[in-house]
């Protein structure tokens, strides 16, 4: 398997098979004398800025920070042990309703959209 | 039976996609400066947009993914970010210049401005999209635009010359206006290859849940309904060229020469046939194109999406298409010219269409999205073919533009 080819980017799904984003970083971690690991997958805005640069990256984390408390100016990560499928979509074992990935809609739905009749 | 009948509604919707404001503003301007001379682009294009448009759907009934997913997941965010952010400003003029049909179609009936008519117009659509299902979109309005077919009938009543006809279904030279002649033809040929309708297209086949039983009708849908679209867009040519240029209107500069030409045939009753197929086949763009903006952003980031889904169910994108709507009526509010708007867009569109053709002949040779229905040598060389075109219409367009624009 390539990293870049078969993960970066694809559709990720939680168990109930919910489309929660795409696999917008990778998290890896280097060990002493052995090859590294990938540990997690990382989500969301600030983790696609930090690809178009470190700057850009920066700025939307102070960005998030400042909307969303401090909780939501990193990356959200999910651990890679928790992979389920690996095909055309990323199937992880996790409910996203019990992680913080969806706070901004959550947000959006609550504040804006579900006041709106109809919603 | 059923899929006799799933097929004659996917050709009825398809129709109502393809038939917009750049198809029938394009061929009518086409017709009245150059007669027949143009068939030739609108047959071109609606060749191509066939292509697209079946390997789009055959892409998603098989890999259940749309083309956005596709182009995110294969090529990585950094070569989706251009088609994206080129997608979204197309499509947005292009929305604009749909609602600025509607609002022109508003006028025409009612004597109201149509810059009053644009937010209004806004208003509806996005109440349809926020209330509606997709089925509802897809076949209700699509139904309607049957209404479109009355240039067909005129067309017909007018008696044209056919082998005329058929002679300007072959490409020519033209003998004056030749900054002019190749601008109409790229506004054509992007009026007629929209990014927009393969992408909708693709987004649609997941929506009505495809699978890989669907791919007979979907050929069949594609090639009869983009061949039915193209038909009328001729027939819109042949009125123009018989009726507008036969009245010494060569320039088409005003949305209000345009009903003119169903009069001559129906009288009174043309010019309400005229009013509503124009408001008709714009309205239905403008919730096709509002939609697929919002399927663009939640495919490209992995959102929850859907147009079936209740609004506080995927936030995201109902934002989208809401902020999409009326952001896209304020041009016209403001009194832009739709006419104008319409023709600058189609080119720009064409201008694009490299950024998101390229993408088709890496997608549909992956095995690991479509399998063994993998693009055949003819399907390849269509795209090939495409991409060329892009390539050449993306160089020309903005030359021609300044030459040759009105």
């Amino acid at each position: 398997m390539q990293l870049l080819r078969d993960i970066l980017d694809k559709q990720v799904v939680d168990r109930e098979q919910v489309k929660i984003g795409k696999v917008d970083g990778l998290v890896a971690e280097l060990r002493q004398g052995k090859p590294p690991r990938l540990v997690a997958v990382e989500l969301g805005s600030i983790a696609l800025a930090r690809r178009l640069g470190a700057r850009l990256g920066r700025w939307t984390a102070r960005l998030a920070a400042k909307l969303g408390g401090k909780r939501q100016a990193r990356p959200h990560r999910i651990a890679w042990n928790k992979v389920r499928d690996i095909g055309v979509d990323i199937e992880f074992d996790i409910d996203v309703r019990r992680t913080k990935i969806f706070a901004w809609q959550h947000w959006l739905r609550d504040h804006v959209v579900g006041r709106i009749p109809g919603a | 039976m059923k899929k006799l009948l799933e097929i004659s509604l996917g050709v009825v919707t398809s129709v109502g996609g393809f038939l917009e404001v750049g198809s029938m503003a394009t061929a009518a301007q086409a017709g009245a400066l150059f007669d027949y001379q143009l068939i030739w682009a609108i047959v071109l294009g609606t060749v191509c947009i066939a292509f697209l448009v079946e390997m789009a759907g055959r892409f998603a009934a098989v890999s259940h993914h749309t083309i956005v997913d596709g182009i995110r997941e294969r090529f990585g965010f950094h070569a989706f970010i251009w088609p994206l952010l080129a997608v979204l400003l197309v499509n947005f003029l292009v929305l604009s210049a749909e609602i600025g049909g509607v609002a022109i179609a508003a006028e025409l009936a009612t004597g109201i401005s149509f810059q009053w008519c644009a937010l209004p117009v806004a208003f509806l659509a996005w109440l349809l999209l926020w209330k509606g299902t997709f089925g509802l979109i897809e076949k209700g309005v699509s139904m309607l635009g049957l209404v479109t077919l009355c240039f067909v009938v005129a067309a017909v009543m007018l008696r044209p010359d056919w082998k005329e006809v058929a002679v300007g279904a072959v490409p020519s030279l033209p003998q004056q206006d030749t900054a002019k002649y190749w601008f109409m033809a790229v506004s054509i040929l992007g009026a007629s290859i929209s990014p927009y309708l393969f992408m909708f297209y693709s987004s649609g086949a997941i929506e009505d849940q495809w699978d890989k039983s669907y791919l007979g009708a979907n050929r069949a849908i594609a090639g009869l309904g983009m061949g039915f679209g193209g038909t009328i867009s001729v027939a819109v040519l042949i009125v123009a060229a018989l009726v507008l240029g036969a009245h010494g209107v060569n320039q088409v500069d005003d949305y209000n020469q345009l009903p003119l030409m169903l009069i001559p045939i129906f009288g009174f009753w043309g010019f309400v046939l005229f009013v509503a197929s124009l408001g008709i086949a714009c309205f239905g763009a403008a919730l096709e194109v509002g939609l697929q903006q919002a399927y663009l952003v939640a495919q490209g980031f992995g959102w929850t999406w859907g147009e079936d889904l209740k609004p506080r169910d995927d936030p995201g994108f109902s934002l989208v298409y809401t902020l999409t709507l009326f952001l896209a009526a304020v041009p016209i509010a403001f009194g832009l010219d739709p006419l104008k708007l319409t023709i600058f867009s189609m080119a720009l569109t064409a201008a694009s269409l490299p950024l998101t053709v390229v993408p088709f002949l890496f997608l549909l040779n992956d095995d690991r999205y479509v399998g063994k229905h993998r693009n055949g040598v003819i399907s390849n060389a269509a795209v090939i073919f495409v991409i060329a075109l892009g390539f050449v219409l993306a160089v020309v367009t903005i030359p021609l533009q300044i030459f040759g624009g009105t």
